[in-house]
């Protein structure tokens, strides 16, 4: 909740453009992050390409940090998009994993 | 459309719906160009087909056709999955002909009566004025009737044969889908109730509902295109029901930020809208997923050379749109949803072309895509193809129409950008300050490309028509 | 064989799934019952007593109404019947609609009620946006009441040859063509007087709803709102 002694900061002119393209990004980048890990995993891309994977999920990171500092978040939203950024990070370790359990013992 | 592979009358009534969703399609695009037209010469049709009305027919178009190919789909895939004919198959018959001349009227009302006087006898028979729900009280009254002979079909279908993770979640899904519409038939004068309950009908469907039911209709088309284990699509069925549902139902919140309610909202909305993505990132991996386990272990089989290497997809042009589909979804609905979602971003873009551009490419990348999928699918069936590849038409139809739907969302995202920059951020949102944002050089040029990538779109659906049309008989498939 | 997991277990996934959603469902159906009660339209004796209700009674159309920082928000909101100065309402100062401020609360809800079947049987939302939301062809119209253009020293009252603001919109409602002020034309769609003066009320009602400070900054290049 906003304190009542701040008046909310308004959005300047210029930071428009970098908040929309670093919002547009942090999913294009957390996007190719779980492409780039599940092609590894299903061995459609050699193992090393888990670096590169890996640094998609900072570039991630980082532009879901730019983009709440530059719309000046609140306490609340800046902790919902912490635990965004740490579930983006998870997810693909999570559904690899049930997947790859029930092929397990379906298919052996 | 031949019936003559077709045993089942299920599938032959998905066919019917099917092909008037296809017609339904092309009226949303035609009416979508009078009002992209309209954005470049205002007075284009100016008193005989006004703005208002060329874009109610556009949404309702929209919503009506999908709601059709939703029907067929599931009355298509029916007897596969329960493995008997459907139950009251003649009602739902009976009811697609009264559903369908029920839009015709509705239809001809709007064109041609367009608006009446400010009483309840209009809100009853002409229009009821909220946006994408327009049709006349009687007219919701019969979508109700229809939408319970569907589910009635669907209900006793699914009880009485083999009930299949995917039935059971359609079941679930399609009462609720019915039973949110509900939410938006009655009148009040508190305009602020009125948007609460509003947006029931529309983000339950579309956040919620519907995309339920493309994890459960992308399930069972990756179990019929490619193979899929059963046991692992439907459980992974079972998650994105967890995750959609999750997220999109009290991602609602996302749209009670500036309509008169609370301010709590902001919060709810916020973290709800954040995990949105979720679902859609988690959908995507698992068509990538599902696709390069059995390619592999097809490639693994063969023991050959590259080129001998044969693929598990038995319709190329259906899994195209399934694809197409995945990440459509990821990049309308997830990232064009997403650059615009929290308050502190909404507060400027509330209400302007960026709007519009997420609402295009998501309702094409989530709905349309899979959607036609499905008319591929039927198409296959319907001639007994065993291998269904693609033709000149069908590849020109995809591109165009992807193409044209992406240029129409950058060139709208353009426009949003000015409109709030301008319109918003400067000048404050007065009736001086819109008309500003409209008539900057980089909107109107916008305008303009979004047109021609409308005409680009249209052209794709002409190719789609054909193809669709005339595939079956092309001796190019393997039967 | 590998062992069974709980985590590949198609009935845990489906118990999670209905428990999910089961309890999303009833956290939004709780919040819509608080909600609910906030957004409930209040009535002629809330704004006597100066009850701050988020959506005014109708009688509303009777006070003064402008858009103004609250310090305590943080953002604007409608300031009814003069401001304390810190941007909260007094609920004292009067304003004539259409010559008149004492409207009774059935008058002024019979006005609101015709107003809103108005903007529903005239497809506003399907050209305009309200509260933000419908189409983007034409202004938004959430705080329509308090544009400056309809203000002593906007272009409209002259334009439509009024004296004030409610006569100005009412003639301009009736008569949309013939008062273009762009390219971009408001097609004539038979509103009458009584429709127009009731759409008019609409919008008035509609500029006294806290919309939690949207849009913002109305009208601040005129000066004329807020004077920030």
């Amino acid at each position: 909740m906003i304190d009542p002694s701040v008046i909310r900061p308004e959005i300047a002119v210029n930071d428009f453009l970098p908040i929309f393209v670093s919002s547009a990004l942090v999913l294009v980048f957390g996007g190719v992050y779980v492409g780039i890990y599940t092609a590894v995993k299903v061995k459609l891309l050699k193992p090393w390409a888990m670096v590169v994977a890996y640094s998609f999920w900072a570039l991630t990171a980082y532009c879901l940090y730019l983009m709440g500092s530059l719309i000046h978040v609140g306490d609340f939203t800046a902790k919902a998009l912490v635990v965004a950024a740490i579930g983006l990070f998870l997810l693909p370790f999570a559904v690899y994993y049930m997947q790859h359990q029930v092929h397990e013992e379906n298919e052996h | 459309m031949a019936n003559n592979h077709l045993t089942s009358e299920s599938k032959q009534l998905a066919t019917w719906y099917f092909t008037f969703a296809a017609i339904l399609f092309g009226a949303q695009l035609l009416f979508g160009l009078v009002a992209a037209i309209q954005y470049v010469m205002p007075g284009f049709l100016y008193g005989i087909l006004d703005f208002s009305i060329a874009r109610i027919l556009h949404i309702n178009a929209l919503v009506v056709w999908m709601v059709f190919a939703m029907f067929g789909a599931v009355y298509w895939l029916l007897p596969d999955e329960t493995g008997i004919e459907t139950i009251g198959i003649k009602i739902g018959k009976l009811l697609f002909w009264i559903f369908a001349a029920a839009i015709v009227v509705v239809v001809l009302v709007y064109l041609f009566i367009q608006v009446g006087p400010a009483d309840e006898t209009t809100i009853w028979f002409i229009t009821e004025g909220r946006e994408y729900i327009e049709a006349p009280r009687w007219a919701d009254w019969g979508i109700v009737v229809v939408a319970l002979g569907f589910v009635a079909n669907l209900f006793l279908t699914g009880i009485k044969g083999r009930q299949t993770g995917i039935v059971t979640v359609l079941m679930a899904d399609m009462i609720a889908f019915a039973g949110l519409y509900l939410a938006g038939m009655f009148f009040t004068d508190n305009i602020s109730i009125d948007q609460y309950w509003w947006w029931w009908v529309i983000h339950l469907w579309v956040e919620a509902t519907w995309e339920v039911y493309v994890g459960a209709i992308a399930a069972y088309g990756l179990i019929t295109m490619i193979g899929a284990h059963r046991k692992v699509v439907e459980m992974w069925l079972w998650i994105e029901v967890a995750m959609l549902f999750g997220s999109g139902i009290l991602g609602l919140g996302h749209h009670y930020f500036w309509i008169g309610t609370p301010e709590y909202w902001w919060e709810i909305g916020a973290l709800f809208s954040a995990l949105e993505p979720l679902p859609l990132v988690a959908m995507f991996i698992h068509v990538l997923y599902d696709w390069g386990k059995t390619q592999g272990a097809e490639m693994a089989n063969e023991h050959t050379d590259e080129d001998n290497v044969k693929s598990v997809i038995n319709n190329k042009p259906a899994f195209t749109w399934f694809v197409l589909n995945a990440f459509g979804n990821f990049l309308g609905a997830g990232i064009w949803g997403f650059f615009h979602t929290l308050p502190q971003v909404n507060l400027y873009t509330h209400g302007t072309q960026f709007t519009s551009a997420h609402g295009h490419l998501a309702f094409f990348g989530a709905y349309a895509t899979i959607l036609i999928g499905m008319m591929y699918i039927a198409v296959q069936g319907t001639n007994g193809i065993k291998v269904m590849k693609h033709t000149k038409a069908s590849i020109w139809a995809v591109s165009m129409i992807t193409g044209g739907v992406v240029g129409m969302t950058v060139a709208l995202t353009i426009a949003g950008y000015v409109q709030v920059l301008v319109s918003r951020a400067q000048m404050g949102a007065t009736w001086a300050a819109y008309f500003d944002g409209q008539s900057g050089l980089w909107f109107t040029q916008a305008m303009d490309w979004r047109l021609v990538m409308g005409v680009v779109t249209f052209t794709g659906f002409i190719f789609l028509a054909k193809d669709l049309l005339t595939t079956g008989k092309n001796p190019v498939h393997e039967r | 064989m590998a062992n069974k997991s709980v985590w590949s277990d198609n009935r845990f996934w489906r118990r999670s799934a209905t428990w999910v959603t089961g309890f999303a469902s009833v956290l939004l159906i709780w919040l819509t019952f608080d909600t609910s009660a906030q957004i409930a339209m209040g009535n002629d004796q809330d704004l006597k007593d100066g009850v701050v209700k988020r959506v005014p009674g109708p009688t509303v159309i009777n006070y003064k109404i402008s858009y103004e920082m609250s310090s305590k928000r943080g953002h604007e909101v409608p300031v009814i019947g003069g401001n304390d100065g810190e941007g909260n309402s007094l609920f004292q100062e009067k304003e004539k609609f259409f010559g008149r401020d004492d409207w009774s609360e059935e008058e002024a809800g019979k006005l609101l009620h015709l107003g809103k079947l108005a903007s529903q049987a005239k497809n506003c939302m399907d050209c305009h946006t309200l509260l933000g939301n419908g189409a983007y062809y034409a202004p938004d119209l959430t705080k329509a009441w308090l544009d400056p253009a309809w203000g002593p020293d906007g272009a409209m009252q002259a334009l439509t040859g009024k004296e004030t603001k409610e006569e100005a919109m009412a003639e301009f409602l009736q008569h949309p063509d013939q008062f273009a002020t762009h390219a971009r034309m408001m097609p004539d769609l038979g509103i009458t007087k009584e429709e127009a003066i009731g759409l008019v009320a609409f919008l008035k009602h509609m500029s006294s709803i806290d919309t939690n400070g949207f849009p913002r900054n109305f009208g601040r290049m005129q000066g004329a709102v807020n004077g920030k």
